[in-house]
């Protein structure tokens, strides 16, 4: 019983990074209905720009060698602030990976390979500037917190695993509250549901696009800075190899669907810690194995609507 | 998608598209005549031609600027003065097969007499039979895998297998603890450093007696690994014998330590990078670690590699992967200028001084940073010393050296 | 710059880039080139690795065992194509770009955790039917050639038009008549036998196979290829995989920039060019 626990435990704070990287995904999904490969880069930058805010310096390998901001902000500060900054670069990104091929009404296909060249422009811009080498974020950011909490009963959690797990249950509570109770948000569900008719409504599509990617871009930084938080920054590919489970996540859940998003992760990260430990090579293939079944018996995601076909 | 009659517009466009794709052949088959057989003179303006294929990009990145730092350093060292210094040429191998074939590619039709590399293992398979058939010394400064030197008779590597070293850390544990009992073992799947290196590791462990209680595996990418721990630490080990990268291994040991394990850990030798401080930080302290190069040997070569490092990076001690970057490029400088003393290579055909080359790296011996190194005819690096290290972390908690044990 | 292996590599991006351009040809976008590519490669170095009787007296390696591997793949691809074809190819557009991810996946992970394919290092020491790299280029330009004229006479045959039908609109086509179901499935077919038959040269050429052949990032680069060729004939794919295999070699004497440039070219290329390098009705003008 105790063992379960346990493994419950480890299984919902590893999908609960999964479900924070894959809310990003779905919101631009959602109002798209395309996939953005560059948000795995997104999620890097917002791992680095942390780093940098809480006055880390760069490395000596990298083209900014040396590099160390004036101000070195709290956790509570630069979390956000680094959320903000990779906000402002998924704007960019979509600007040119997303806008032009709107405008013209081209292929969802197109967008895929768009959105793949601008993260690994962006890959490679990090390497270029910072190096390849691993950073941990400075300072005690903590505080007076123990590395791990005890739950009773032997049971215990990472303090940083617990904290990513709250912060995912937070963003996604605040999201499907905004989504479904402000203006914005409903404009955003309208957008989502049908773009002609939306406009003919009066919302500016291309504005709620551009929200879309804001928020799923902060949550990018976000996320970005909490798991750098939790495993320190890998090197300019830390947030790649997050992107194929994302995906699936993604898709487990229901495309578009933010509380799909959340319980796709969570899932996932059970499924996960279910694998007994001497079948651990495994754990990779059980994940989409899960996938694959659920997908031939409801295409549509655990939360998902059917959607209308798209690519 | 309705078709309309293409406009004229849409056939102009047409019709340059179609030009571009038909001058695409000619274009290519163009380029592909004129490759380089090795009859020609060797060309030793600027010195001798050498290259070298790291991995500058891709998920392997980290390791191919470590190394490159240790060409460079190498370089600048030993080329002055020479009276046949290398012209070193280095090319990225990407972290795949293709970028490494590529590379090599290049190179061998660049008319260079050695080549240092590929960074990873696997790119050694695909990539060192295309320089054995055109007989080009390769010297892999970090391929562990077993096999790379039996890939031919061109094939050499100064990066030492862990079979010799593996052993050493284990015996060492034993010798500081001898209560243990329970030995866990986890390793990359996904990794060749990491399988060939745990097989030595666990045959090591039970020939001591201590047959694993279990064998934990993870991905290479992997950056939680609450599972495995769980799993291991219910079997309540009391030794942990990791065979990871510095990146993977650093999360596992700090998420190992959070959790509650008090026992000793031993490492292998892919953690063997400063690069693991600021993983795992304080949880690194104490761990033992096989060596196949110590910042700490006191020999002069190490004390002058150690502080031409310093110098370039602020202070920082050097990975394993730089010196036996530094170490090929030295070990092939060195042949270099002693066949050239022996025979001028002035004059001679590109292929010939490829083969003495190869013939003179293998027969000589070299006193580089990773302590007195020469080879066997097979090619496999044989090294005079190895070392197990502890690790003694600063009180930052970011910061730490790797303290000698024997 | 270009050189005989990189030649080679181009005509194999080339390939890969028509496996993914043939069930995109009937709409349906499958990731799952890789893991056939996989099989292939797997097959052959499986072979001409472990059975003796294949590897012949001379100095090379038999051309005969090689077409014998090839058959072999074929015949592994096809079927498996055949079996999960089925249950696949009834989700449609991005699920199913999914759902082939996560078989790929799967096959990778078995191909590492088991020990008869050599796990992470793989098979190496592949024995090579040909003294240099022109060979491949004839096997491989061979093997373009063909898979090249079987796509041109694939569009001018009714299945090619039904193909191109459901691509335009799935629901029309079915209530026109066309056995969308069988053609989706021989597209997927097609496509599983030409990755196969270009990984069984692949696990030649590359004198070593393992599993990491197998992955995502494969896919999504196949993709890539086709998009900035163009996805309504055959010959944008052949020029998509041919320039962007060449491209970050040819971009070598930028340095560090290379990726980024490689980058760039793959972000304007569908914005400046939608349609692709070689556009609809460029092959065939009259063709509805």
């Amino acid at each position: 019983m105790e063992v379960l626990a346990q493994l419950l435990i480890n299984g919902l704070s590893v999908g609960a990074v999964y479900a924070l990287f894959a809310l990003g995904y779905t919101l631009v999904f959602s109002v798209l209905g395309v996939i953005n490969f560059a948000h795995g880069a997104l999620f890097t930058l917002g791992a680095y720009l942390t780093y940098l805010l809480l006055g880390g310096a760069v490395g000596s390998n990298g083209a900014l060698a040396g590099l160390q901001l004036p101000l070195a902000l709290p956790l509570w500060a630069a979390l956000p602030l680094a959320g903000l900054g990779t906000a402002a670069a998924s704007l960019v990104v979509e600007a040119v990976a997303f806008r032009p091929l709107r405008r013209r009404g081209a292929e969802p296909l197109l967008y895929l390979i768009t959105s793949l060249g601008a993260g690994v422009i962006l890959v490679n811009l990090i390497q270029l500037l910072m190096g390849a080498e691993a950073y941990a974020l400075p300072g005690q950011l903590l505080g007076a917190l123990p590395a791990v909490l005890a739950l009773g009963d032997g049971l215990q959690i990472r303090t940083v695993q617990l904290l990513l797990l709250l912060v995912a249950a937070l963003v996604m509570l605040l999201l499907s509250l905004w989504l479904n109770r402000s203006r914005a948000g409903k404009a955003l569900q309208a957008v989502a549901e049908d773009a002609t008719t939306a406009r003919l409504l009066g919302i500016n599509s291309g504005a709620m696009v551009q929200l879309a990617f804001a928020l799923a871009g902060f949550l990018a930084g976000l996320a970005g800075g909490l798991v750098a938080l939790s495993v320190s920054i890998a090197g300019p590919y830390f947030g790649i190899s997050y992107g194929l489970k994302g995906l699936g996540v993604l898709v487990l859940g229901g495309l578009g669907s933010v509380p799909g998003a959340v319980l796709g992760g969570l899932i996932v990260g059970i499924a996960e810690a279910c694998v007994p430990g001497n079948l651990s090579g495994y754990k990779d293939a059980v994940a989409f194995a899960f996938l694959f079944v659920v997908l031939l018996l409801r295409p549509q995601g655990l939360l998902g609507r059917r959607l209308v076909e798209k690519v | 998608m309705k078709a309309l009659p293409p406009s004229p517009e849409l056939r102009r466009r047409q019709g340059w598209a179609l030009s571009r794709a038909a001058c695409l052949p000619i274009l290519l088959l163009l380029n592909a005549c004129g490759g380089s057989n090795g009859n020609q003179p060797v060309n030793l303006k600027g010195g001798l031609p050498v290259g070298a294929v790291l991995s500058l990009t891709g998920n392997a990145n980290v390791y191919g600027q470590d190394q490159k730092i240790g060409l460079e350093l190498a370089q600048a060292a030993l080329k002055p003065g020479s009276p046949l210094p290398l012209q070193l040429r280095i090319e990225d191998g990407g972290s795949d097969e293709a970028g490494a074939t590529s590379a090599f590619n290049l190179l061998i039709k660049g008319g260079s007499a050695a080549l240092i590399g590929p960074t990873l293992s696997q790119q050694a398979f695909a990539a060192d039979p295309i320089a054995q058939r055109r007989g080009v010394a390769v010297l892999a400064p970090s391929n562990t895998a077993t096999g790379i030197p039996e890939l031919g008779s061109f094939i050499s590597r100064v990066s030492a297998q862990s079979s010799v070293i593996a052993p050493l850390s284990i015996a060492k544990a034993l010798e500081l603890h001898p209560q243990i009992k329970r030995a866990a073992v986890f390793y990359a799947q996904d990794d060749a450093y990491s399988t060939a290196e745990t097989t030595i590791f666990q045959k090591a462990l039970t020939e001591k007696g201590l047959k694993p209680i279990t064998v934990q595996r993870t991905q290479l990418n992997d950056q939680d690994f609450l599972n495995q721990i769980t799993a291991a630490l219910q079997l309540k080990p009391d030794l942990v014998v990791l065979s990871l990268q510095a990146v993977d291994g650093g999360n596992l040991i700090r998420q190992l330590r959070e959790l509650g394990y008090k026992g000793t850990i031993v490492v292998g030798n892919g953690m063997n990078t400063p690069n693991i401080y600021p993983i795992c930080q304080r949880a690194c302290d104490g761990i033992l670690i096989a060596q196949a190069y110590s910042p700490e040997l006191p020999s002069a070569a190490n004390r002058a590699f150690v502080a031409s490092y310093k110098a370039k990076q602020g202070g920082a001690i050097p990975p394993q992967l730089t010196a036996q970057a530094y170490a090929a490029y030295q070990v092939i400088a060195e042949a270099a200028a002693r066949l050239n003393q022996q025979q001028p290579l002035q004059g001679k055909s590109l292929r010939q001084v490829r083969l003495l080359l190869n013939k003179e790296i293998l027969s000589g011996s070299y006193d580089t940073p990773l302590g007195r190194i020469s080879f066997s005819p097979a090619g496999e690096v044989q090294q005079e010393s190895f070392f197990v290290a502890q690790v003694r972390m600063n009180t930052d908690g970011r910061s730490g050296r790797f303290a000698l044990l024997n | 710059m270009l050189d005989v292996s990189l030649l080679v590599q181009m005509l194999l991006g080339a390939l890969l880039a028509l496996a993914v351009y043939l069930p995109l040809r009937a709409g349906q976008l499958s990731l799952a080139t890789p893991g056939f590519y996989a099989i292939g490669g797997t097959v052959a170095a499986l072979l001409s690795t472990r059975a003796p009787a294949l590897a012949g007296d001379g100095e090379l390696y038999p051309l005969s065992s090689v077409l014998l591997e090839l058959l072999l793949a074929l015949l592994l691809a096809g079927a498996l194509a055949l079996v999960i074809g089925g249950p696949v190819l009834r989700l449609q557009g991005i699920y199913l770009a999914i759902a082939t991810i996560a078989l790929v996946e799967i096959l990778r992970v078995l191909l590492l955790n088991s020990s008869w394919f050599g796990g992470a290092v793989g098979i190496f020491a592949i024995p090579q039917p040909f003294d240099g790299p022109e060979g491949y280029l004839g096997a491989y330009g061979l093997l373009l050639a063909l898979v090249c004229w079987g796509c041109h006479w694939l569009e001018q045959q009714p299945l090619g038009r039904a193909m191109a039908a459901i691509r335009d609109d799935e629901l029309a086509a079915r209530c026109m008549g066309v056995d969308t179901d069988r053609v989706k499935l021989l597209a997927f077919l097609f496509s599983a036998l030409v990755a196969a038959a270009a990984g069984v040269l692949a696990a030649h050429y590359f004198n070593s196979w393992n599993a990491r052949q197998a992955s995502f990032d494969a896919s999504i680069t196949s993709l890539a290829f086709v998009v900035l060729g163009g996805s309504r004939t055959w010959l944008g794919p052949v020029l998509g995989g041919l320039l962007l295999t060449a491209l970050p070699e040819l971009l070598r004497p930028v340095g560090d920039l290379r990726l980024i440039v490689f980058g760039l070219v793959i972000l304007l290329g569908p914005v400046l060019i939608p349609q692709g390098l070689i556009p609809r009705g460029l092959i065939n003008p009259k063709r509805p």
